[in-house]
């Protein structure tokens, strides 16, 4: 078992825009040990994004590693890749980005059914999940319940597949301050109770009281840049 | 959840374009069906008619005409033959049977043929298989009549009923011929009804039957009044050479068993043709000839069909293109969660070639009732019995085409969701 959920070295990405100057992202090194929550803060345009689309491969870096409980993701092609950052990173996104039209219990069983694990264990593994989580009428297309509940199908969905990682961008900026404190709740207990480390992105202050450990994405950045 | 699932909620969450795109589909496949069962059937019930005879003699304008007045009724042969010719061909060669024939007259529109027994004994409607009676027997005197079986459904007829004949067809009257018999009924000869015909599936079924000397006893009795107004009954004495007139000879070869085409067929052939005042007709020359005409239509309708099938392709496309704008960021989410790009590829293609499974199910339903209706028509115009039933090889083929037409209509879309850019369809709606 690798002691590590992400571990990040000498990684650099560089996106020519047609008519606009270069973008270029570093970071020299990162490193969330198996479990750990950590918040990392990034302005408008930093490159925040772009970090979570190489840790989930989904772009592909120009040097440096990344790897995720030990693998390097960006070593695996195609479809292995594709069912790799399904089955070991969860991600909660700002938007939700539930599938619509689908109940809430199959937004959770999608993750399983993309994954390797028996087709026998996912309606007890999501509806478990579910019940744990407080979503009322599992049953319910998503688009039909509450803000809150549909954040809550979100999280059940990123932790279905019991991920070494999860990656929160913005989870709570959609939400009011009551609700996001409450969701934060959720998504760190989850975390920390499925074994899963937790790197969430933000820019609400908030935030900061909750994560024992905070970075700065251009901070990191830096780092690289005068590190290659 | 499975597949399957993502799939059906892609299907029944755009119901409306889900269910035109089938209806199109549908309507195409039903389309094809129709036509290629109708081009299958309108020849079998044509091969039908001329059943086992080799050779047709007549003294029509061309050996077609000859078929289709002959063995179709579709007009009355303006100029015949007599009876000396009759001798002479049936001496000409070894035949099986020589039967002759005379159509000129008709019962409430449906063409009555003049033959002797020998049609009924011999002439098979459908090769191997003799003519069989639902009811009474053949004829066997002057003035009996044998109904053919869609002939006795049209017109009621029952065996021990009396009917009254219309001397002249019921299409003589377009010929614009000075010569040819105004149609008129001749109530004074009573003929009776003896026996009703099982359906054979060819022109015959429309046909009654009678005794060749009944018909030239009614053509002895015209030309008798025109002769002198006041002549009383006329019966076979009165007959001379002028009134035993025919109108065709279906003729068969003596074969060996086993055998359908006698090797001294092109002989003989060969040897009547040079008595020119007769046309010999080979019945499946004749079809060939007919269908080479009437298969280039065919040929343009299928090819039409075929478009329409291709165009319902083209409806499956754009339905997927338009609806891929609005599942890309459902695609992405997908992606994130582990799904491949050839996961997404293949869910997209199954939906496209799914829609043509449907299509084809709706299709050849459509096509069993739009069948029906074609057989119909052509009954009710043309007098074919038509089997508009399709060999399921032929149903099989078509589905298959469509499926794989749809599948290949599914591949344009696929690859517009193969190739959605996950990280650009997941911002946050700005």
């Amino acid at each position: 078992m690798p002691t590590h959920a992400l571990q990040i070295r000498n990684l650099a990405f560089r996106y020519d825009a047609p008519g606009s100057t270069p973008f270029e992202l570093h970071v020299g090194s990162l490193v969330l040990g198996a479990g750990e929550q950590m918040l990392l803060t990034a302005r408008s345009g930093g490159g925040k994004s772009t970090l979570l689309g190489l840790i989930c491969g989904l772009m592909d870096p120009l040097r440096g590693t990344i790897e995720i409980d030990g693998q390097d993701i960006h070593d695996l092609r195609g479809a292995a890749r594709d069912r790799f950052r399904g089955a070991r990173i969860g991600v909660i996104f700002q938007t939700f980005n539930l599938l619509i039209g689908f109940s809430a219990i199959e937004n959770v069983l999608a993750p399983l059914m993309l994954s390797n694990i028996p087709r026998g264990e996912h309606q007890a593994r999501a509806a478990a999940l579910l019940e744990r989580l407080g979503i009322e009428r599992p049953h319910a297309k998503v688009e039909h319940l509450s803000v809150g509940q549909q954040q809550r199908v979100a999280v059940a969905r990123a932790v279905a597949c019991k991920p070494a990682l999860v990656l929160a961008d913005e989870p709570t900026a959609s939400l009011d301050p009551e609700n996001a404190g409450g969701a934060m709740d959720l998504i760190q207990g989850i975390c920390r109770d499925t074994g899963a480390a937790l790197l969430c992105v933000s820019h609400d202050p908030s935030m900061a009281q909750r994560f024992p450990r905070q970075e700065r994405l251009d901070a990191l950045s830096t780092q690289g840049a005068n590190a290659s | 959840m499975t597949d399957w699932t993502i799939i059906r909620r892609s299907m029944t969450g755009r119901m409306f374009s889900t269910v035109t795109t089938v209806l199109t589909v549908g309507v195409a496949v039903a389309l094809m069906l129709v036509l290629l069962a109708m081009q299958g059937a309108g020849r079998r019930a044509f091969e039908r008619g001329s059943g086992n005879m080799h050779l047709l003699a007549s003294a029509d304008a061309s050996p077609l005409v000859a078929i289709l007045n002959g063995i179709f009724y579709a007009n009355a042969p303006r100029r015949p033959l007599t009876w000396a010719q009759f001798d002479r061909v049936a001496r000409s060669a070894p035949w099986e049977y020589a039967v002759p024939t005379q159509y000129g007259d008709s019962f409430m529109g449906l063409p009555v043929l003049a033959t002797n027994t020998d049609f009924f004994a011999r002439f098979q409607p459908n090769p191997g298989s003799a003519w069989r009676l639902r009811e009474g027997r053949f004829f066997e005197a002057p003035f009996e009549v044998v109904v053919g079986a869609r002939a006795a459904r049209a017109t009621g007829l029952k065996v021990g009923d009396t009917i009254h004949l219309t001397h002249g067809a019921p299409q003589s009257r377009d010929l614009g011929d000075a010569s040819a018999v105004a149609p008129h009924v001749h109530t004074e000869y009573d003929y009776h009804v003896v026996g009703i015909l099982e359906p054979t599936g060819g022109s015959h079924d429309r046909a009654l039957f009678t005794d060749l000397s009944s018909a030239w006893i009614i053509h002895a009795h015209d030309r008798r009044v025109r002769e002198n107004p006041g002549a009383g009954r006329t019966t076979q004495e009165h007959l001379t050479d002028a009134d035993r007139l025919i109108t065709g000879i279906y003729l068969r070869l003596v074969t060996r068993a086993g055998s359908d085409t006698p090797a001294n067929l092109p002989q003989v052939f060969d040897q009547l043709r040079r008595d020119a005042t007769l046309t010999i007709a080979q019945p499946k020359q004749e079809l060939d000839r007919l269908f080479l005409i009437v298969g280039n239509v065919n040929e343009l309708l299928v090819a039409i069909a075929a478009v329409v099938l291709v165009s319902s392709g083209i409806a499956i496309m754009l339905a997927l293109y338009n609806s891929m704008e609005q599942r890309r960021r459902q695609i992405a989410v997908l992606r994130v969660l582990g799904a491949s790009r050839s996961r997404i590829f293949g869910l997209v293609t199954t939906e496209a070639a799914l829609i043509g499974m449907l299509g084809a199910v709706v299709g050849i339903a459509l096509s069993a009732v739009g069948a029906a209706a074609a057989a119909g028509v052509m009954k009710t115009r043309l007098g074919l019995d038509i089997d508009a039933a399709l060999p399921p090889r032929e149903i099989v083929r078509v589905v298959l085409i469509a499926v794989a037409l749809s599948t290949l209509a599914g591949f344009v879309p696929a690859m517009m969701a193969y190739r959605t850019s996950v990280a650009k369809n997941l911002r946050p709606i700005a």
